[in-house]
């Protein structure tokens, strides 16, 4: 009896709290531009980046001294972006335009809190076909993508000649990727062929993906619904991961650093990796004479299946500015950025960005243009990420030894049933 | 005896020597030239001085150093007040409710802040603090720790001293005031170093709060730089240190006054 | 202060009796000084703290209105292995920080409570790791634990096989601890110092005439009259370990398969980013419940130790 009357009072009383709490964020009209001009201010929050920043920064400006709008920036630790982002959702307090991960975007859009592309401000057909995908949540599409990574496979051109291998010849199939990480691994395995990323989320999701329908299987089934690796390709694939790297290397500039320092023959890595590893050691490394790129391998006479991730740019939809916003995003997406970012290795993917600038001829912007039909963003889903984490226990879980690839697959699905 | 005395003091030196290896390894990688050699074991050159200087150049650190400071000794301050009153209340005066608030206060030292960091945000935006230094601040303004340790030191003041004083005539107010804040001025100024560190070490709320790098503390900008910068160890590196030096030389600079200041409560009584 | 002059010169026991001895003026006072922090822990702790509560038994997943669902998050929590796993973690990391930080700090502060100007010196060194910024050491940890880091070449002096440490699934937590240790030996030292230091010289004098050793000396004297500080000291750090989210957030992320995920990066990671608020909640809720469970153990020893 007392403990009813307690809880009665510890309920009416958070109950309360919460009503106080949560009466806020529902306020504050969200007047729309009326006509097609941008006005007003807009708050941006992105992480930032050396390279392409002061370029940034010079197109906001003049983006501020043309158009008479208020744009404020807030650049943010890409560590702790979901954090602070989540926090002012709910609690009302977005900015207008952030730059999330491809992966963020389902759930956000399926929460509400995204507006739709503002197709008066912003064209999506400028765009190359499919990039926008992972940015669409059942059919609307929310936002626009930089930072295009599809995946390719980076190789050693010195170890290969050292292990008696082709420098010029770069696997093509997974069962070439195999056998030369045989003759490229040492005994105690402190030097291997092709590193995995341990531990990334992320990155082991692409590789299960790429595995998994390469072999014509589905990780995620039912539109979304369903996930499985119990599958004979899913425990193939943790297999085939287990069997190749070595998941105790460590540099603390993780796969990089051991690409850089030799001590991986082979990894699979995005369009970034090449300016990356210029910008550490110049003398030491360079493209063409200890390194090159291949494009992403397949299975032996299987499709091609190119794994992929990108950044985007999406707009709250409480943001009482919309239009602004979606006109700023446009502008920021423009000729001068797309030549800027290419640069350096980063890649919005609008029509004809190759042509914007002498990198846009490299190998390894052919090989990303290449592999354009070919690339799969993964499950475009609420749960990615859980579904990741998941991913990523599974091919550690049996790196390490802890499990069987079935056991794995087993584990994995009975976590993504309770997420999915 | 001259031979304990030799091995204790070897056996300092020797432990010490370790805790500062670690030291070492930061020296090492803040003062090379660029990331290619990260084993933090030999100097590959002696770059500290231009990595300091491109530091001062780049960032904001200027700004940072000083929203840090505001933050710490604002906050540091306003604790060490504010947990003084209360915790000599609660040891040395009797009042309605004081069973109550103590209890209170002690549960706040068992909850884990990451499940209120949401109805937090949503009080302090209710208030309008967001992206303001009272948004920041006042939420970890008073510790629930410097109010359990003043109490626990307060308990120490003898009661003959506060009733001597009551005799004579003095109020309340006034004995605290007069007498029991400079007994209990060691333990404050423990309070306020223990303070100083977490808040100088708060990444957390303050990027939440904060909506401006105007705003930002050391933390913050410094997580930001590394994500920044990207791969690039030895600048943050550079930048750990020159952030490790004014809560140092507050350490070493009152070291008087806390190494007494826990002997209080201790065992003289 | 009018108020309080009503009083002058009477003899406290019969000054304003209000019950149970309490008189006007203490009652008054007790009040005004206790207000500000009674009305700070309330708005920021205890409001938010009932709707932690309220949100432990809702699907709150930090969009639309919360669902009551009743008990179904702590039913959840010991079906879900990722829970089961991280409580062990904590329980392991809180033992293994806790217990060799003490000792270590206890065997570092002995000789270092001894007057002189070396130990002055020591002193402030000591505190160098205390006053780092834990983002940024975590960072050199990381490469102290490289494969050709620091860690290896000095076990490479004395024989030892260089080992995997950050990347290894066994070794992680205990690169973890050693990290952790490191951190916050330094104001434990700083706090043993002082409390060695207010123990009465007489009694060692005593000891040293009836011929004790070191040992007996340090067993049968010092520990039984530093037990106030020392149990003060295991608060702190047992309280600090529990709730631990940083360095495990830092230096491992967790990693790797899930070694160092101590149960508030658990927490954590299911408000941030999967944002299951209500179940993060009620894992909150049950991590309070075992800190009040250790605590009162804690504070039942404290009292026992003190009068």
């Amino acid at each position: 009896m007392a403990d009813l009357t307690r809880r009665g009072l510890l309920a009416a009383g958070a109950a309360g709290a919460l009503t106080l709490l949560a009466g806020c964020g529902k306020d504050q009209p969200r007047q729309q531009a009326v006509d097609g001009r941008p006005h007003g201010e807009v708050t941006v929050w992105l992480h930032g980046s050396q390279d392409t920043g002061q370029q940034f920064q010079e197109l906001v400006h003049r983006y501020i001294a043309e158009f008479r709008v208020d744009v404020k920036l807030l650049y943010l630790p890409v560590g702790q972006l979901d954090a602070k982002l989540l926090t002012a959702f709910s609690g009302g307090a977005p900015p207008d335009v952030f730059k999330i991960g491809h992966w963020s975007f389902p759930a956000h859009a399926k929460k509400k809190r995204l507006a739709p592309v503002d197709t008066k401000a912003l064209s999506l057909q400028n765009y190359e076909p499919g990039t926008t995908t992972p940015l669409t949540y059942q059919d609307v599409p929310y936002g626009v993508p930089i930072d295009f990574n599809p995946c390719m496979l980076y190789y050693r051109k010195d170890r290969f000649e050292e292990a008696g291998l082709d420098p010029d010849k770069p696997p093509v199939t997974w069962e070439e990727v195999a056998e030369y990480s045989v003759k490229l691994t040492s005994r105690d395995r402190s030097r291997v062929g092709l590193q995995w990323l341990y531990g990334d989320p992320q990155w082991a999701l692409m590789m299960l993906t790429a595995l998994v329908q390469g072999k014509g299987g589905e990780l995620v089934a039912a539109g979304g619904a369903k996930a499985s690796l119990a599958t004979d390709q899913g425990r193939a694939a943790l297999t085939y991961m287990s069997g190749i790297g070595n998941p105790k290397l460590s540099n603390p500039l993780g796969a990089l650093g051991l690409f850089y320092s030799g001590e991986a023959a082979m990894v699979v890595s995005g369009a970034f990796l090449g300016p990356a590893l210029e910008k550490l050691g110049k003398d030491t490394l360079t493209f063409g004479k200890q390194y090159g790129v291949a494009p992403m391998p397949t299975w032996a006479g299987g499709p091609p299946v190119v794994p992929a991730y990108t950044w985007g740019w999406g707009v709250a939809k409480d943001s009482p500015n919309q239009f602004t916003a979606w006109h700023l995003v446009n502008y920021l997406q423009g000729a001068p950025s797309v030549a800027a970012n290419l640069d350096n290795g980063i890649i919005i993917p609008t029509k004809g960005w190759r042509d914007a600038g002498p990198r846009g001829k490299s190998e390894i912007m052919k090989i990303v243009a290449d592999s354009l039909p070919h690339v799969d963003f993964g499950p475009i889903i609420p749960g990615t990420l859980e579904l990741a984490k998941a991913a990523a226990g599974a091919v550690d879980s049996v790196a390490y030894g802890k499990s069987t690839p079935a056991q794995a697959a087993a584990t994995f699905d009975s976590t993504v049933r309770m997420v999915l | 005896m001259r031979a304990g005395t030799i091995l204790r003091a070897v056996w300092l030196i020797v432990a010490v020597g370790f805790m500062l290896l670690p030291v070492y390894a930061m020296l090492v990688v803040a003062s090379a030239p660029d990331d290619t050699d990260l084993r933090g074991l030999v100097f590959n050159g002696f770059h500290l001085p231009e990595n300091i200087r491109l530091l001062f150049g780049e960032a904001n650190l200027p700004t940072y150093l000083r929203n840090s400071l505001i933050l710490c000794v604002g906050t540091g301050v306003l604790d060490v007040m504010f947990s003084a009153a209360a915790g000599y209340a609660m040891a040395q005066l009797s009042f309605p409710g004081r069973r109550v608030l103590f209890a209170l206060v002690i549960g706040t030292l068992a909850l884990t802040p990451m499940v209120l960091v949401i109805p937090v945000f949503l009080i302090v935006k209710e208030l309008g603090w967001v992206n303001t230094f009272q948004g920041m601040m006042v939420p970890g303004m008073i510790s629930a720790f410097g109010v359990f340790l003043v109490r626990q030191f307060a308990l120490g003041i003898p009661k003959e001293l506060l009733l001597a004083a009551r005799v004579d005539g003095a109020g309340e107010f006034r004995i605290f005031a007069r007498i029991a804040v400079p007994l209990l001025k060691p333990a404050l100024i423990t309070l306020f170093l223990v303070h100083f560190l977490a808040q100088w070490d708060n990444l957390l709320w303050p990027l939440i709060v904060a909506n401006e790098q105007e705003l930002w503390p050391l933390p913050v900008g410094l997580a930001n730089f590394q994500s920044e910068v990207g791969f690039n160890y030895h600048l943050t590196t550079t930048a750990a240190l020159v952030t490790a030096v004014p809560p140092f030389i507050l350490m070493v600079a009152l070291q008087r006054y806390y190494v007494a200041g826990l002997t209080f409560g201790g065992l003289k009584r | 202060m009018s108020v309080l002059d009503g009083v002058r010169a009477r003899p406290q026991a019969t000054a304003g009796m209000l019950g149970r001895g309490r008189t006007r003026p203490q009652a008054t006072a007790g009040v005004a000084l206790t207000l500000p922090v009674a009305v700070f822990f309330v708005v920021f702790w205890l409001v938010p703290f009932l709707a932690a509560i309220y949100l432990s038994f809702t699907d709150y997943e930090m969009a639309g209105t919360p669902n009551w669902i009743g008990l179904a998050n702590y039913e959840r929590m010991f079906a879900d292995p990722g829970f089961l796993n991280s409580a062990w973690i904590t329980v392991v990391y809180t033992v293994c920080t806790v217990v060799p930080t003490i000792v270590l700090a206890l065997l570092v502060a002995v000789p270092l409570s001894k007057p002189g100007r070396l130990n002055r010196r020591l002193r402030a060194l000591v505190m160098i790791p205390a006053v780092m910024p834990l983002a940024a050491t975590s960072m050199v940890w990381v490469i102290i634990y490289s494969d050709r880091g620091m860690a290896n070449t000095l076990l490479g002096l004395v024989g030892i096989e260089p080992q995997s440490w950050l990347t290894s699934s066994d070794l992680a937590i205990w690169a973890l601890v050693v990290m952790v240790v490191w951190k916050s030996m330094g104001l434990f030292v700083i706090i043993l110092t002082a409390g060695l230091q207010a123990l009465p010289g007489e009694v060692y004098e005593a000891a040293a005439i009836d011929g004790s050793g070191a040992v007996t000396t340090f067993t049968r004297i010092t520990l039984p009259l530093l037990r106030r500080t020392l149990l003060f000291v295991l608060v702190i750090s047992v309280a600090g370990s529990m709730q631990a989210f940083v360095p495990a957030f830092l230096l491992t992320g967790g990693g790797p398969a899930d070694a160092t995920q101590v149960l508030p990066y658990y927490i954590w990671a299911n408000a941030f980013p999967y944002e299951h608020m209500g179940y993060a909640a009620a894992m909150g809720m049950v991590l309070l419940a075992a800190m009040v469970i250790v605590s009162a153990l804690q504070f039942g020893f404290l009292k026992g130790g003190d009068e």
